[in-house]
């Protein structure tokens, strides 16, 4: 823990990083919500997820315990079944950045050190007081954090991801990593994890994806809704109550399905339609896809592990029972990713060039954080299929400093430009 | 617009259900049906075995054991025309299905499924085997599908001026063929378990049948079907099954390889996820039981045809139907569904 002369530093430093937070906060979400003119009601309670909450209050049910992931390869299926609530607490905070990069070397990606400053400072999302931190050993920045758990004063537990995917190996050893976790979670929570509760759960997850599924099959042809407010809406999927969240997202979908009956659109037909992939935004950091639509671009499908590739994969259980079930639950979580992490992942080309296609994409924008190496060296890969297959590839590395967005904002305006131009001649 | 909605009920729909009562009548067919005065031929490619009573046909592998059973002069005589009719009649039942017999008809397979459906009301966990002796074991099947085409053969040739085999040797596959045992059991019928003390062939050959038998048992308990991996009826078949009518197509660029497929596939053919390249995505070990379109949430990416017409295609929809929806009422509860009728899709 702190030591004691160094509570009062501590404290200053809580202080003023949260009075930032709640500043940046606040700044985005006026940036989403007000920059933009056309606004659908459905959104309404994604934003107010989002807002700051007071000091002392939570967001979580108080007589559950609370555990908290630091990736998608956390299996919450099983957290929710074992009457646990779930919170994935990857974090986009500029203002947590500093309080990371004290634990940290200097070229660390940006999300690491907010990650870890946030935990550091108790500024999760919701007020979120974590029981225990599940650190999946996907991309090295991360998986060290777990070695700082003395310092941080929090409890870590490692849940061991395989390097790769492909073989039988990987997924012997994934399967045994998880069931491994399930007996750690049960000691955690003091409960058993039974065949019923998980059935429930996986069935509630698989509600969620199904509306999510919708949700990006609505958003294949016309453009109905912004990039930055579906990226809203998967980020409240980390920390909100998955059956609220699917409900509002039925609402929302059933709005949208309202406009493209009525053909009413957010931006026009002929505006650029973007994938994201790359390192992903989590908010607040949601400066790509924001600057992307005020620069009249619409971005149409996010290949992030903050968005599509959390929610789309789903669970086939053959035989509804435990001995079946937490390895179907287990499998959903690896052969399916596209995480770069796993190598290879020639998945994550096919997924895109799908994509490309499915949502008449006109160009990618390629995200990658100062510090991250494992999207920045797919970028090459990715880039250069994308390129093999006719589509415009802009790679841009920022970091979580709002204040560098010049540079990003010259470029990104160059390239929406060559895409109008392209869409223009055709 | 008619058609749109009866390809979307297809596809929501529940194969397995319907496949379960498929099984359940050509089970009784292949069982009692001769017991009806039905007839349908010798040359079928099912185990419909003709030791059973009341079977209505007959085995195209104990057609093809009997026809080998001859020497050479006389296959290479006009005679040995009625091998290749026989096996014009085997294909001609054959393509239709596809394999799917081994998925839908076969009385063995059905018993199979049955003996999984005990296991599964006990609650016992299946095995699977691992990679290395998946491949390992399935040679099997082709060694078997050899053997019962050289043994005939053999008895009443000699090869490289090897003495002949005994006699007792005859229809060798049918001799530890577990369906021989077991089958006619469903009509009252025992005389099958017996060891044949005639001669030491025969002793060696009908116990064995009864360890098969017995293995069978065991075996398909704890694996999902298990006879029908080293089945050489499966082996057979699939040396025909490009020209099958009813076909298994693969879209691998709308494949996540999420594995949702080769984990609900009882034999655990794994190329069914990981091959992206094929279209036709029949295996040799595959019986066509569609359970993987059933399990894919990916429209489109597995597909069942008759030639090029679609009849039943993995969609998103049909996959939230068959996996997602429960009635569990603690879980309706949270949703907000309990005691009302509401479905946005309809």
């Amino acid at each position: 823990m702190i030591k004691a002369t160094d509570i009062d530093r501590y404290n200053r430093l809580k202080k003023t990083s949260t009075i930032h937070y709640n500043m940046e906060v606040n700044q985005v979400l006026s940036e989403i919500i007000d920059d933009f003119p056309d606004k659908l009601a459905g959104m309404e309670y994604f934003y107010n997820k989002f807002r700051p909450l007071e000091e002392g209050k939570s967001l979580y049910p108080k007589d559950k315990k609370l555990i908290a992931s630091m990736c998608i390869h956390v299996p919450i299926e099983i957290i929710h079944a074992l009457d646990a609530t779930a919170v994935r607490i990857c974090s986009g905070a500029y203002s947590a950045d500093a309080a990371g990069s004290d634990f940290l070397p200097a070229k660390i990606c940006p999300m690491v050190k907010s990650t870890l400053g946030s935990i550091y400072l108790d500024m999760l999302p919701g007020n979120a007081n974590p029981d225990l931190v599940i650190n999946p050993t996907t991309c090295d920045q991360k998986k060290k954090i777990g070695e700082m758990e003395d310092e941080i004063g929090k409890e870590f537990y490692v849940l061991e991801v395989p390097p790769s995917k492909d073989s039988e190996e990987a997924r012997q050893y994934w399967h045994r990593s998880v069931k491994k976790m399930v007996k750690k979670l049960e000691k955690v929570t003091g409960n058993r994890l039974t065949r019923r509760k998980l059935k429930n759960s996986i069935k509630m997850v698989s509600m969620a994806q199904a509306e999510f599924r919708r949700f990006m099959r609505l958003r294949k042809n016309a453009p109905v809704i912004y990039g930055k407010d579906a990226l809203l809406i998967t980020n409240a999927y980390f920390f909100d109550d998955i059956y609220n969240w699917t409900k509002n997202l039925t609402i929302l979908n059933d709005e949208l399905e309202e406009r493209i009956k009525q053909e009413v659109n957010v931006v026009g037909t002929r505006a650029p339609r973007i994938l994201l992939t790359g390192s992903p935004s989590i908010f607040p950091n949601m400066r790509t896809p924001i600057l992307v639509e005020k620069l009249g671009g619409i971005v149409v499908y996010e290949e992030f592990c903050s968005s599509s590739r959390m929610l789309s994969d789903t669970v086939a259980v053959d035989e509804w029972f435990l001995y079946d079930m937490v390895p179907a639950v287990a499998d959903r979580y690896l052969k399916p990713s596209t995480c770069p992490n796993f190598t290879p992942n020639d998945d994550r080309i096919r997924k895109i060039l799908l994509a490309m296609k499915d949502y008449k994409v006109d160009g990618v924008v390629y995200q990658t954080f100062t510090g991250c190496q494992l999207y920045d060296m797919e970028s090459r890969k990715i880039g250069q299929e994308l390129e093999k297959a006719g589509y415009p590839v802009l790679n841009v590395e920022l970091d979580y400093n709002p204040k560098d967005s010049g540079q990003l904002t010259t470029r990104l305006e160059a390239f929406m430009e060559s895409i109008k131009d392209n869409k223009r001649k055709r | 617009m008619q058609k749109f909605k009866i390809k979307k009920y297809i596809d929501n729909s529940n194969v397995s259900r319907f496949r379960f009562w498929i099984q359940l009548l050509s089970f009784f067919l292949f069982v009692y049906g001769g017991y009806f005065f039905i007839e349908i031929g010798s040359r079928l490619p099912i185990f419909s075995c003709p030791y059973v009573e009341g079977s209505p046909g007959g085995c195209y592998l104990i057609g093809v054991q009997h026809e080998l059973h001859s020497t050479w002069s006389t296959i290479f005589s006009p005679r040995g025309i009625s091998i290749l009719k026989s096996l014009g009649i085997f294909l001609i039942f054959f393509i239709f299905l596809n394999k799917a017999w081994c998925g839908f008809v076969c009385p063995l397979g059905t018993l199979q499924d049955w003996i999984t459906r005990l296991r599964k009301a006990l609650g016992f966990s299946f095995v699977r085997y691992d990679e290395m002796s998946f491949k390992r074991l399935k040679s099997i099947k082709y060694i078997l599908l050899f053997l019962l085409i050289l043994i005939p053969l053999a008895i009443k040739n000699s090869f490289f001026g090897l003495p002949l085999l005994p006699e007792g040797m005859h229809t060798p596959f049918c001799q530890i063929c577990p369906a021989r045992i077991i089958l006619p059991l469903f009509t009252g019928d025992t005389s099958q378990i017996f060891v044949d003390f005639t001669d030491p062939a025969t002793i060696i050959m009908s116990s064995l049948g009864l360890m098969v038998a017995a293995i069978f048992l065991v075996g398909s308990f704890v694996k999902k079907r298990f006879f029908c991996f080293f089945c050489p009826m499966s082996a057979l078949q699939y040396f025909f099954s490009k020209i099958g009518i009813l076909r298994l197509v693969k879209d691998g660029d709308k494949c996540t390889r999420c594995g949702n497929c080769s984990r609900v596939c009882d034999i655990g053919i794994t190329e069914i996820a990981d091959d992206v390249l094929s279209k036709n995505i029949v295996k040799d070990d595959c019986m066509m039981c569609f359970k993987c379109v059933e399990a894919c949430p990916e429209e489109g990416a597995l597909k069942v045809k008759v030639v090029n017409f679609d009849i039943f295609s993995a969609t998103e929809e049909g996959f939230f139907k068959r996996y997602g929806e429960t009635d569990d009422p603690e879980h309706l509860e949270k949703h907000g569904l309990l005691n009302s009728n509401k479905k946005k899709d309809d």
